[in-house]
């Protein structure tokens, strides 16, 4: 090789290096644009720009960031089937067990707040017994405390953050939950026996006191039929009248509960959401 | 002459690759703005392929970007803007026709059929290809249908029974009448019931009704005068919701024949795309 061939030779080295870095340089430059948009909350645009940096990055350099970006600018949206679907390419995309294990739980937090709480817990039962995250047990364990808020068992998830050892406040918070709920089927049991105490129970007196006197009225109706031999009075008051009240009765202090405890949960809600400062879905 | 050579090496590696490389990583240039613009469309995502198109269409002028917005924003089911794009094809232009069209089928689907047989008895371009629509929005209104055999006349024949019997129902719709259900049950309680199909509701609205009048007539001849007028107050209650309930009743069967009915013809022109040619951009 004469002195010329080496010159071109260097001369052609130099343009392969300057024009890939230029290339890398652009995809960069278009990612800390995406990521400026995220931070700066415009999450349609995030996921636009999130979009074409995809588009046009052939190498797939920054298919996990910019999936997961996606992901978390729908979910920022309440987009969160969108948001599960982006995740789940950043899974796929994910070259270390961090970035899968961060995926992961994202599509779990998303699972959350879409209220698709049983394959949240499903989900993280694998994340569970997968080797490669035996470490992380203690999120997993929070996580599955916010999959139970949402499923409305709030005694459970004060199980899982008690194992969580630093989250006491969420522990006695889910407690005093739990305990402030009423027992539907306490509720249904009371009725069943004194038609009317179960509507009392959730603290709807005057409901069970005409629910109370509607049964006692079409039973005394009803037995009395049956004491002075009118079988025939007896059998359609006792089917039309007694049964449809008595049967309604244990419908409606069901209802009652399950009406009760619906606001006891949203209230709850509601407190975590602005009041409590740790890590949320 | 070595240090002047490997000065210009030095110049030319930082202008030249930047020059050969500019049309690809110009995210933003026209060329590049089409292909995202693309993609973002046939990945269904039409809101940003709209804001991608408009980017491009202020750099030039192009009437398939402007039929493909129109089309996003008819998929997006925004119809008002999606007719109002359309519009703004010129005449001259190839996709003009296929732009009329899809106004006329835009206008059927935001069920504005004034303005749709107006379109299509005022201009003959399209008459041809949308007689098949302006007949079926006969089935939307309550104007007079036209002769059955006009009314079949523009659909293929694999379509001509469904057709046809899209016809016989609407003029002669299977309704049951409120008033006839609530004559029933004041004939004989529960038989409205039966008349509309809820068979169990009518046993039920017969056995409580008689029972109860039975109840107070009994009562009454043993002089038990109380329950005699407590047992009759319930009958007549029994009795009249019976009455009321048959001819609420003709009126949901009737509101879920007619949704069965809407229903069925819609789908019927989604499969055949409204009889206007189908384009597949993302072929």
């Amino acid at each position: 090789m004469n002195r010329t061939q080496i010159n071109i030779f260097t001369f052609l080295i130099f343009i392969l290096v300057f024009s890939n870095l230029n290339a890398q340089d652009f995809l960069k430059k278009q990612f800390d644009y995406a990521k400026k948009l995220y931070n700066n909350e415009q999450y349609f645009d995030s996921i636009t720009e999130f979009k074409r940096l995809l588009f046009f990055d052939s190498k797939g350099e920054y298919k996990f960031e910019a999936n997961n970006y996606i992901g978390l600018s729908y979910k920022e949206g309440a987009k969160f089937s969108d948001a599960i679907l982006y995740f789940t390419l950043a899974e796929m995309n994910a070259t270390t067990n961090d970035e899968l294990f961060d995926s992961k739980i994202e599509i779990i937090r998303s699972n959350i707040l879409r209220r698709t709480t049983s394959h949240a817990i499903e989900l993280l039962n694998s994340v569970e017994s997968d080797k490669r995250f035996s470490n992380r047990a203690k999120e997993i364990n929070y996580w599955k405390g916010w999959a139970y808020i949402f499923s409305d068992n709030w005694e459970e998830a004060s199980n899982y953050f008690a194992q969580t050892d630093s989250n006491t406040v969420l522990k006695d918070f889910c407690k005093k939950v739990a305990k402030k709920k009423y027992s539907t089927s306490l509720a249904k049991l009371l009725s069943l026996f004194i038609p009317g105490s179960g509507q009392m129970y959730t603290g709807h007196f005057l409901s069970g006191l005409l629910s109370l006197g509607w049964n006692v009225l079409w039973g005394y109706v009803t037995i009395n039929a049956f004491v002075t031999d009118r079988v025939f009075d007896g059998l359609i008051v006792g089917n039309f009248l007694w049964l449809r009240f008595y049967n309604g009765n244990l419908q409606n202090a069901t209802n009652f509960a399950e009406e009760e405890n619906l606001k006891i949960a949203n209230n709850a809600l509601n407190y975590l959401q602005f009041n409590y400062h740790g890590t949320k879905p | 002459m070595n240090k002047i050579f490997f000065l210009a090496i030095f110049i030319c590696s930082i202008s030249f690759p930047q020059e050969i490389t500019s049309t690809k990583t110009d995210l933003f240039s026209l060329a590049n703005t089409k292909k995202f613009a693309d993609y973002l469309f046939c990945q269904r995502d039409y809101l940003r392929a709209i804001n991608e198109y408009n980017r491009y269409l202020l750099k030039t002028k192009s009437d398939s970007i402007v039929f493909k917005i129109a089309f996003a924003y008819s998929k997006m089911e925004e119809f008002q803007n999606s007719i109002n794009t359309f519009q703004s094809i010129p005449k001259n232009s190839e996709l003009f026709l296929q732009a009329k069209l899809e106004i006329l089928k835009l206008l059927f689907q935001s069920n504005n059929f004034v303005e749709l047989r107006k379109k299509i008895t005022n201009d003959s371009l399209e008459n041809k290809n949308a007689q098949p629509l302006l007949n079926l929005s006969f089935l939307f209104t309550n104007d007079n249908l036209p002769e059955k055999n006009d009314f079949c006349k523009p659909f293929p024949s694999e379509d001509l029974n469904k057709v046809k019997n899209f016809y016989e129902w609407k003029k002669d719709p299977p309704y049951k009448s409120p008033v006839a259900a609530g004559i029933l049950s004041a004939i004989i309680p529960g038989l409205g019931k039966f008349y509309t199909q809820k068979f169990w509701d009518g046993v039920w609205g017969f056995i409580s009704s008689v029972g109860f009048a039975y109840l107070s007539y009994d009562n009454f001849h043993a002089d038990h005068n109380f329950r005699g007028w407590l047992f009759g107050g319930l009958a007549v209650g029994f009795y009249g919701g019976n009455i009321y309930g048959s001819a609420a009743s003709a009126q949901i069967y009737n509101a879920k024949i007619q949704f069965d009915f809407v229903s069925e013809v819609k789908n019927f022109l989604e499969r055949n795309n409204y009889f206007i040619p189908k384009i597949n951009f993302c072929q």
